[in-house]
């Protein structure tokens, strides 16, 4: 191991971007909070991306690691201990002048840290908690700021560093037990899941209380403690009722929920009031609850003076590629994410190459960008257009087609339920059509109170007519007399899509794609998964 | 007894308000063609200096009066509401040559159907101004993310833009709340329109002379360090195995990259 010990800040940059560049989480969304005088900073909740690296990816923070000098020997990990590479440790005087300069230039939205293990766990998220000390009171920003939970760090850690940050995270990596066995000794799942829970639990609790509790030692006792926050009985029964329902979750573990495959969209709004304690499959409604979503927004516009634990929520990553895992794993585990440990947001992460070794894939892998792709089309699908995991994929299916998107896919299999009239379909209906989403739906469903709509007036909203008109009729009218069959359908949807997919394809391997068997150049970590979905 | 003068011809012709390509302008214009009682199908807004003189036309040139447009912002807050406002607004800061006109056909079905105007997507006069709309604020949007500042002498920071939209307005208050106790001037090259705000105050819209921005170009031509660090971190944070120049494109077209610090000119 190579430690320079004078080492410019230009290098240590280079060395700590370098290695936190295969984090592909860099959002700064989900929390409001305004500017306020003598501060730096502050936070929108739609996020901001300021600028666009050569891989197309967008860089909204700025994403450094603490320290590479990492004592854990993660397989698949660029700053594995076995590995032979300069390390370099930022100290936080740096971190902060770095994130203030970059800010005030507009390079950035706020600070993205993580860190490889610097001795131990609970010593490495001292350091992120003297860092974020010393950025939110000393430099005065009030900026957005996303910090890693390292696996294995003392709760009591956690729940102080939540006060400084508006995102935490802690990395799944792989969705199977067996898979991260293989290739990160030192993680278990259950030292993974125990931080999102203590998160979870936290969050949960800073809504019910409106208030700091018990999480602040040391120096930030000279802040005022905020007032309680007026939460009227009934939210406040609502959120106790949530919390005890947590909390008896005592297990730790990704159940993954396979066999709920109950279709919940249709009934988009809860017909009955999710206060009543018996309604049904109230975890799974979550989700698109708008109540708890409204107590749960309520706490993500906040001040500066009234810190709340982590206002932005949390997310996690799973590398896809480096174990042989199904689509179907991967969405059920994200699922299972969302719903039972309320994730904000699941990223999906190509498995890129970096070290040799006999449980990975070879080293002229291509990462499989294509699939990437289809996972977080599927992710939207989870989470803004009510569809379960059960409804996308199935034991006997488990991989998505790569030739088309995971919505077509399953309106081509779903025949019966279309066309769908625009004029008198639910919003939960028009939501599943391929080609019309969540703003356009909107848009349609406001805009047909007032005028007769045509096919013209709904292209003008942003609905992608090339896809669409396969599944809808206007006045009982298509927008071309076609047949309502699957394979024609497919087989159209696929022609229009091919060459978006070759783009995507490109950078993943040139063969992926081909329709030809007599190529069998794929590498073999693609062959199974290939075959699978063709 | 007496005939209006020329009925027939009158009835002919076409009234043509001439604005000053402004918020303001525009407004007064809309204030001056509705109170004219011709009638809305017998006139007709156009943006001086880019028009073309049609026959059977009037034209009156309007000189743009604060209070006038401050009287039609009023009444579409109060009368219908703040979002019937805001896309009036937003839609004449575009660079449409025909938005004047638009904004006028807009406001008068506005005022016929009430604050629901804005959703009826259906009727093309709604359909003209939703566009507008729509591309102004994307572009407001994008500098807000894309816009770089430089530091101009101690406690300045300097940035330029060259916007197709008037995207000044939009952002300045973007700024003005990120960082409320800098001092910052944020120029439109395009339009030698520039937002300043003093640090703790509040941030106000004047021009900037030759010499003034002389000055600044040639304060922020010294490469400083936090700039080339910039510039490092940019290129460290791709991966190369992910190399993918169009999809950056996509996201991030061409033109936006002319003052970026990142990119070379």
């Amino acid at each position: 191991m190579i430690v320079h010990k004078t080492m410019s800040l230009e290098d240590k940059l280079k060395i700590l971007s370098a290695a936190a560049r295969y984090d592909v989480s860099c959002t700064s969304s989900g929390v409001d909070r305004k500017g306020e005088k003598g501060t730096l900073g502050n936070a929108a909740a739609c996020g901001i991306c300021h600028s666009f690296a050569a891989d197309g990816r967008c860089i909204s923070l700025l994403k450094v690691l603490l320290s590479n000098e990492c004592v854990f020997d993660c397989k698949y990990c660029m700053n594995r201990a076995s590995n032979d590479i300069p390390r370099a440790s930022f100290t936080p005087e740096e971190l902060c002048s770095l994130t203030i300069q970059f800010y005030r230039r507009n390079y950035i939205e706020g600070l993205f840290l993580s860190s490889g293990v610097l001795g131990t766990p609970d010593h490495t998220m001292e350091l992120f908690y003297q860092t974020l000390y010393m950025l939110r009171y000393q430099y005065q920003f009030n900026g957005y700021v996303h910090v890693k939970t390292i696996p294995g760090a003392d709760g009591g850690l956690i729940r102080r560093l939540g006060y400084l940050a508006d995102r935490m995270s802690v990395n799944l990596e792989i969705s199977s037990q067996e898979g991260l066995k293989k290739l990160a000794p030192h993680k278990t799942h259950a030292s993974i899941l125990t931080p999102i829970r203590q998160i979870q639990n936290g969050i949960l609790h800073d809504r019910l209380e409106g208030r700091r509790a018990d999480a602040i030692s040391g120096p930030i006792n000279t802040i005022e403690q905020p007032v309680l926050s007026r939460r009227t009985e009934e939210e406040q029964a609502f959120l106790s009722q949530k919390a005890s329902d947590i909390e008896s979750k005592s297990d730790i573990t990704l159940s993954g929920s396979a066999t709920s495959h109950k279709n919940f969209s249709r009934q988009h709004i809860p017909a009955q009031s999710p206060l009543s304690a018996n309604a049904p499959d109230r975890d799974a409604l979550d989700q698109y609850d708008p109540y708890w979503q409204y107590l749960i927004r309520s706490a993500q516009t906040v001040r500066r003076d009234h810190p709340h634990f982590v206002p932005s929520g949390q997310s996690t990553q799973m590398i896809i590629g480096a174990v042989p895992e199904s689509d179907y794993q991967l969405v059920h585990t994200a699922q299972a994410l969302y719903q039972d440990y309320s994730l904000k947001r699941v990223f999906y992460s190509a498995y890129v190459p970096i070290n040799e070794d006999s449980s990975l894939p070879s080293l002229d892998t291509k990462p499989p960008l294509l699939r990437e792709h289809r996972l977080y089309q599927a992710d939207w699908l989870l989470r803004f257009y009510g569809f379960q995991a059960g409804e996308l994929l199935s034991a006997d299916r488990p991989n998505f087609n790569l030739f088309i998107d995971p919505k077509c896919d399953w309106a081509v299999r779903h025949l019966e339920l279309f066309p769908v009239e625009i004029n008198t379909a639910s919003y939960a209906d028009l939501l599943r059509v391929p080609g019309i989403g969540v703003k356009s739906a909107k848009r349609i469903v406001y805009a047909r109170k007032h005028n007769i709509l045509d096919f013209n007036t709904l292209k003008k909203m942003g609905v992608v007519l090339k896809r669409a008109h396969y599944f809808i009729t206007l006045n009982g009218r298509m927008m071309y007399p076609i047949k309502i069959d699957e394979t024609f359908i497919t087989h159209n949807l696929i022609q229009s899509e091919q060459k978006k997919n070759w783009q995507v394809a490109q950078d993943m391997t040139y063969q992926q794609l081909s329709l030809f068997d007599d190529f069998h150049l794929i590498d073999p970590g693609e062959i199974i998964h290939e075959n699978a979905a063709l | 007894m007496k005939t209006p003068p020329s009925k027939n011809n009158a009835e002919n012709i076409r009234t043509i308000f001439l604005c000053e390509d402004t918020p303001d302008g525009i407004f007064t214009a809309v204030y001056d063609a509705w109170a004219s009682g011709l009638g809305h199908r017998k006139v007709a807004l156009e943006l001086d200096g880019c028009f073309n003189y049609s026959l059977f036309s009037r034209y009156i040139s309007v000189s743009t009066d604060y209070e006038k447009s401050f009287k039609v912002a009023r009444s579409l807050i109060n009368k219908l509401s703040r979002q019937v406002f805001t896309m009036a607004y937003y839609a004449s800061l575009s660079e449409a040559p025909e938005k004047a006109d638009a904004i006028y056909r807009f406001l008068i079905l506005a005022f016929h159907h009430g604050p629901a105007i804005i959703s009826m997507l259906g009727l093309p006069e709604v359909q003209t101004v939703f566009a507008l709309r729509r591309r102004v604020g994307n572009e407001a949007h994008y500098f807000r993310e894309f816009i770089r500042f430089s530091d101009a002498g101690p406690d300045l920071l300097f940035g330029k833009i060259h916007p197709k939209s008037n995207v000044l307005p939009l952002v300045a208050p973007c700024f003005s709340d990120r960082m409320p106790s800098e001092t910052w001037l944020l120029l439109d090259e395009k339009r030698n329109l520039a937002a300043f705000h003093p640090a703790d105050q509040e941030w106000r819209l004047t021009s900037v002379s030759k010499s003034q921005l002389e000055a600044l170009q040639e304060h922020t031509k010294s490469e400083d360090q936090y700039r080339s660090l910039w510039k490092v971190f940019h290129k460290t944070i791709a991966i190369k195995e992910r190399m993918n120049p169009r999809c950056q494109k996509n996201q991030l077209p061409l033109w936006y990259r002319r003052n970026m610090t990142e990119f070379p000119d």
